[in-house]
């Protein structure tokens, strides 16, 4: 048991540093090819994550703004909401990743698709623009994030104030 | 043994807890006299009852309507739970359960299961289920949650549609497919929700996909063999709207060669919507069937000018050919999302002094229309709700007054428009008593703030352009559920709620009407002077149809689906961020607080009396 705990936090340590790497890349010119397939279930025995494709484009501002444009041009908005919030699809701004959160997990549920509605828009959408697309979904909640939504508070929301409570019977 | 008891025991608990309680703020007073709240029992003539519910709405009419009269208002205190039945499903649940032959039919969200439960045996057994197999990539075409709305029984056989484009029929003994076939193209971003409605031998069912740029039509299949008998669509030239010699419409305004093509940018209309997604209903003596369509596409009203012809909009069709008879266009050139789906209810009805054949509309835009329905013309059409993006409808011209301060234009944010998208009323359908002669409305009051964007064209993804955020209207309720003289034009009385009333609603002979909350209470009220009979809390948000039946025993029953979800509910059936008040088409935002109230998960309620 303590041993697979270790194993588990060593990897998860990598994996770590594996970001740290990426966060400081430099824009690198992307090849022809698409990143390999990532896994996104468990790896048996918690072997190291196969090799992940470095973003060219992260931490590059003038990406993130094309991002948030080709969110809109793409209509990833319809399905996942005006500021990727969820409708359709999922919410891309929560903690939930169904398919990982690693550059190249969301590079590859852009560009094949996902079983459950998402579709594969690897002959569709330019490869430089799918890592521009992931470039902006990273940046969600974080203070990089290009036009952010306004929060319900600062618009004044009304809320309910009817209450379900019962009513009187006699 | 405990366990088994134990529902009974909250059950008792919970209803101890409500004698005595205090009476809730709410703007009608239900003790008193109800304004305009005089009975009007209709003189029409009324569908047979047999007890059973066969098809959508009980009866062609849409009535929603049961002769059973054993739960009345002095006993329905006394409701209890006959049975539960879990439909092992985690989105909204929308259909209406149908009871054929001493068995209950369940057809649920995707994927679209159909359950035969059997009414003779204690605790109502599962007779078997059926499952469609529909493919997993509809899910994300599907606009609003992954609802259905219900079936029909025919001869036999349970007919319904699924989510991924095909209808069904099914052997209702035991479960074997008898027909399948394929009526849409999930590519394209067509999907079905539905009600599949049986109109004599043939089955009716229309496509959704409005937010999708997907071209609306309405089929007829052979109810036996489901074989293509005729097909219609909302856009394009007549010959594909099947609009011909025998094409009437009331008003100028709809008059005129290959309107769905003209009112149209060049071939806009192969990507225009007017989506049938709603509810059919039949007149037997006129041979007419009644159907509305859905919102235009896409949403932003600048990238499709002129009248978008034939969305918005009502036809009246021959029943066996399919051909129009007559049209009416609530909301021409749409520019919030008022679809013209919702259910229409056949009446005959005394108007200044002579009865007339009228269908009664409760539309989404905001008014409750009464028309003439072997002609279409509009007797009145009355606001039910809070309205800001038009002031009335000019009878000469059948028009919509539209109020142009209201108009979404590019970069421009337009705040308080009333109703918003989902409309004062959505698809969730009313009921109609002849007893009180009272339509009881679960409805809406919602506004919202709408900023157009530039969209693009992309099969199978959303064509919507604007970003849209709702919230509740005058008052901060969500949600209304109210009665309505439809002769005297007005309200009776009405009870406000926190969330938009999201589930059908039924009415009965014992003067006792039905709906569910979206915070999963099950209601019952005087159908007269509306005041709270009876409530039931189930284990997730209700946006279902309730139904009653007479069953084995001979003693009424009434059930209800409680499965939150639908546009309404998205929030918590996705899981949404409401940080992007944008969310779920900006329903997000008007329904922020509802994960704090209930929790996804289907369950079949019914309750009987002691
Ligand atoms: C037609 C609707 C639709 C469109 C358009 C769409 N998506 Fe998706 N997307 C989905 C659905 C549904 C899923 C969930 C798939 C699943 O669970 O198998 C998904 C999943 C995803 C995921 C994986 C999320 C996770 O939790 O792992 C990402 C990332 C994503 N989409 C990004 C995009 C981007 C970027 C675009 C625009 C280029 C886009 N989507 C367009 C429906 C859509």
């Amino acid at each position: 048991m303590k041993t697979l705990f270790y194993l588990l936090a060593l990897s998860g340590l990598i994996l770590a540093l594996a970001a740290c790497n990426r966060d400081n890349g430099v824009a690198v010119a992307s090849g022809a090819t698409p990143p390999i397939p990532t896994t996104v279930g468990p790896v048996p025995g918690g072997a190291t994550p196969p090799a992940a494709h470095a973003n060219p484009f992260s931490g590059n501002e003038v990406a993130l703004t094309e991002g948030r444009k080709l969110f809109n041009w793409y209509n990833c908005s319809g399905c996942h909401g005006g500021h990727a919030g969820g409708g359709m699809g999922p919410s891309l701004r929560d903690e939930i990743w169904l398919y990982g959160n690693r550059d190249d997990q969301i590079f590859d549920s852009i560009a094949q698709g996902r079983a459950h509605g998402m579709p594969a828009w690897g002959p569709k959408i330019p490869e430089q623009q799918i890592w521009k697309l992931v470039t902006y979904i990273k940046s969600l909640r974080t203070p990089q994030e290009p036009d952010p939504p306004l929060m319900p508070e600062q618009e004044g929301i009304v809320k309910g104030s009817i209450n379900s409570v019962p009513e009187a019977q006699k | 043994m405990r366990r088994a008891c134990r529902p009974i025991f909250v059950f008792f608990a919970v209803a101890a807890l409500f004698v005595g309680c205090n009476s809730r703020s709410h703007t009608s007073q239900p003790e008193n006299p109800p304004h305009g709240g005089v009975m009007q029992p209709y003189a029409g003539k009324l569908p047979p009852d047999d007890g059973q519910w066969t098809m959508p709405a009980k009866d062609y009419g849409a009535y929603r309507y049961s002769q059973l009269d054993q739960i009345n208002t002095s006993n329905a205190k006394d409701l209890k739970l006959a049975f539960t039945f879990s439909t092992g499903t985690t989105n909204g649940l929308e259909a209406a359960p149908l009871v054929v032959n001493n068995t209950m039919y369940i057809i649920t969200s995707f994927p679209n299961m159909l359950y035969a439960l059997d009414l003779t045996k204690p605790g109502a057994p599962m007779k078997w289920a059926y499952d469609p197999k529909p493919v997993a990539s509809a899910k994300g075409v599907a606009c609003c949650d992954l609802v259905n709305r219900g079936g029909s029984y025919y001869n036999g056989k349970i007919i319904y549609a699924t989510l991924d484009g095909y209808v069904v029929g099914v052997n209702a003994n035991d479960g074997h497919e008898v027909w399948k076939t394929k009526v849409g193209d999930i590519n394209i971003g067509e999907t079905i929700t539905m009600a599949a409605q049986v109109v004599k031998d043939k089955v009716l069912v229309g496509n959704s996909g409005g937010e999708f740029g997907v071209r609306g039509w309405i089929v007829a299949l052979n109810a036996d063999t489901g074989k293509l008998v005729w097909k219609a669509y909302n856009t394009g030239p007549d010959k594909d709207v099947l609009i011909g010699l025998r094409f009437k419409p009331f008003y100028d305004m709809d008059k005129g060669k290959d309107l769905g093509v003209s009112t149209w940018n060049p071939d806009q209309w192969k990507i225009g919507g007017g989506n049938v997604w709603g509810w059919i209903a039949y007149d037997p003596d006129l041979n007419i069937v009644y159907h509305g369509t859905g919102n235009p596409g896409p949403w932003n009203p600048d990238e499709r000018p002129g009248d978008n012809k034939w969305t918005s909009g009502i036809f009246a069709r021959d029943a066996d050919t399919g051909e129009a008879l007559w049209y009416y266009q609530w909301s021409p050139h749409d520019m919030h999302d008022y679809d013209g789906i919702n259910e229409q209810i056949l009446l005959d009805l005394p108007i200044d002094g002579k009865t007339r054949k009228v269908l009664v509309r409760p539309e989404r835009n905001g008014y409750i229309y009464v028309l003439d329905r072997t002609t279409g013309e509009v007797l009145s059409a009355t606001p039910y709700g809070h309205i800001t993006t038009s002031s009335g409808v000019d009878l000469k011209t059948g028009r919509l007054k539209v109020n142009e301060e209201l108009k979404p234009s590019p970069g421009k944010v337009v705040h308080g428009a009333c109703p918003a998208a989902p409309g004062v009323k959505d698809w969730n359908p009313s009921a109609f008593s002849p007893k009180t002669g009272f339509l009881y409305l679960p409805h809406n009051n919602l506004c919202m703030d709408w900023e157009s964007v530039e969209t693009g064209y992309i099969a199978g993804t959303p064509y919507v352009g604007a970003d849209v955020k709702m919230y509740p209207g005058p008052g901060g309720n969500g949600g209304v559920f109210s009665a309505w003289d439809p002769i005297n034009k007005k309200e009776v009385w009405h009870f406000d709620d926190r969330f938009p009333v999201w589930s059908g609603a039924l009415a009965t002979a014992g003067n006792v009407v039905f709906y569910g909350t979206m915070d999963g209470w099950f209601i019952a009220r005087d159908a007269q002077d509306g005041h709270e009979l009876w409530r039931f809390k189930t284990g997730s948000g209700i946006i279902g149809q309730p139904i009653t039946y007479k069953g084995p025993d001979g003693k009424q029953y009434v059930a209800i689906l409680s499965g939150v979800g639908g546009w309404a509910g998205a929030v918590v059936t996705g899981g949404l961020d409401v940080r992007d008040p944008t969310a779920a088409l900006g329903f997000a935002n008007a329904t922020a607080e509802l994960p704090k109230y209930t929790n996804k998960g289907g369950m079949l309620y019914v309750f009987q009396l002691p």
